[in-house]
């Protein structure tokens, strides 16, 4: 199927949608939940762009559209711009303090209205649900959505420490702001109000994963093994090798 | 038959050219801790040892990633990894046998060799032909892979 976008004529196969094909053909479109994988979120909104079809335009978020036969996409258009910033700074108004965000109103040269400003304001989450959706792919589901309105966040149920966390800090790597904050500190890990201890490695006797997560990890493969450290594993394998060649010299 | 990246001890100087031209390529930097290659000495014995991805042919990494992020290549035998899948869960980090999986905070990214997409630019820069680049085939040539070298010592995951 072929489609427009900004004048290039681009490829596309039914079923997707315009921000993969804009990015399978180089083109650039602004977003902040956009991850492969995990498509269909559609919290940000900065993904919008015009569609026209025939006569008809219209604006759309591009990370869930469905692309269709002939259409012609145009990424930023005035509307569009004003739009944008005004996403961004309703986002700076969520999260007056985190510098992703601050570097992207930056770059739409956004100010947020003084008066609605907190500066002390510490909020870094802006609600796109990415971690949720990471906490789910791992199959520990320890993280949703709670309350409404102003309200709503992300959190473990009642704020409790999770007994179906297992640390493994994918909800942080995932997140476009930053916002989640791991804690590792002398064989502990803190995060979502609870505290894990850290495999130590039998044989250097640093800290490499959660206790749970290596344990998931261990059951994954059937490996009952005493737990070493990526850097331990990678000597022992280097030794082996090293000493076949001792061997043949 | 599939290309692999084949590695000779004995000729290594220790020089960590590799290391570099792996993190120059892949992060426009040149920071050993970003290289999918390391290099690691053993004095007592005057070795030097690189070591990077076997691209094993039951990978460990494979089996435990909860997002399919890494797949086996088939046709080119590489264990790839894709980036835009990949949720930071450090899993694979800890299941390779070989410890040749890691995790750069700073770039939020898995630091795994794929060979280049067949160009492996460590074997080109090499200087003294530690590393190579060449079909698997000859039985001399797989007793120097160090895939095979392991075979003994860690069974099934290696090809
Ligand atoms: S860190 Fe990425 S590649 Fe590794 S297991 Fe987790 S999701 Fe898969
Ligand atoms: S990328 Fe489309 S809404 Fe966020």
């Amino acid at each position: 199927m072929k489609l427009k976008i900004d004048g290039i004529i681009c490829e596309g196969r039914e079923g997707e949608t315009l921000m993969e094909v804009a990015k399978r053909h180089g083109i650039h479109i602004p977003s902040l939940c956009y991850r492969k994988g995990f498509e269909g979120l559609a919290r940000c909104r900065l993904c919008l762009v015009e569609v026209k079809e025939g006569s008809r335009r219209r604006i759309v978020s591009s990370c869930v559209y469905p692309i269709k036969e002939n259409i012609e996409v145009t990424v930023t258009t005035d509307e569009i711009q004003r739009m944008r910033k005004n996403i961004i700074m309703l986002l700076l108004l969520k999260a007056p303090n985190n510098s992703y965000i601050n570097k992207l109103a930056e770059e739409y040269k956004v100010a947020a209205p003084e008066r609605y400003m907190n500066p002390l304001d510490d909020e870094n989450c802006i609600l796109c649900g990415l971690c949720v959706k990471a906490c789910e792919k791992m199959g520990t589901n320890a993280i949703s959505f709670v309350n409404r309105g102003i309200y709503k966040k992300v959190s473990t149920p009642y704020d409790d420490a999770s007994k179906d966390c297992i640390g493994c800090g994918a909800c942080a790597e995932v997140c476009p702001t930053n916002a989640i904050l791991v804690e590792d500190n002398e064989g502990k890990r803190k995060i979502w109000n609870r505290e894990f201890n850290m495999v130590k490695c039998s044989l250097c006797g640093s800290y490499f994963a959660t206790e749970e997560a290596y344990k998931l990890m261990q059951e994954k493969l059937n490996d009952n093994e005493e737990p070493i450290c990526n850097e331990c594993r990678k000597k022992i394998a280097a030794d082996k090798l090293k000493e076949s060649f001792a061997n043949i010299y | 038959m599939s290309k692999g990246i084949i590695i000779s001890p004995d000729k290594c100087t220790g020089c960590r050219t590799c290391e570099l031209a792996c993190s120059f390529m892949k992060h426009d930097n040149f920071n050993p801790k970003d290289a999918a290659i390391s290099v690691l000495a053993f004095d007592e014995v005057g070795l030097q040892v690189p070591m990077t991805c076997l691209q094993c042919d039951d990978p460990h990494c494979v089996a435990v990633c909860p997002v399919n992020a890494l797949e086996k290549d088939e046709n080119t035998g590489v264990v790839n990894h894709d980036r835009e899948k990949c949720i930071g869960c450090k899993m694979c980090v800890s299941a390779c046998p070989f410890g040749n999986m890691t995790y750069s905070s700073r770039l939020k990214q898995v630091i795994k060799c794929d060979e280049c997409g067949g160009d492996p630019q460590c074997v080109k820069l090499c200087p003294s032909g530690a590393i190579v680049y060449k079909e698997l085939d000859s039985s001399m040539e797989r007793r120097r892979n160090i895939a095979s070298c392991f075979k003994e010592a860690f069974g099934e995951v290696i090809r």
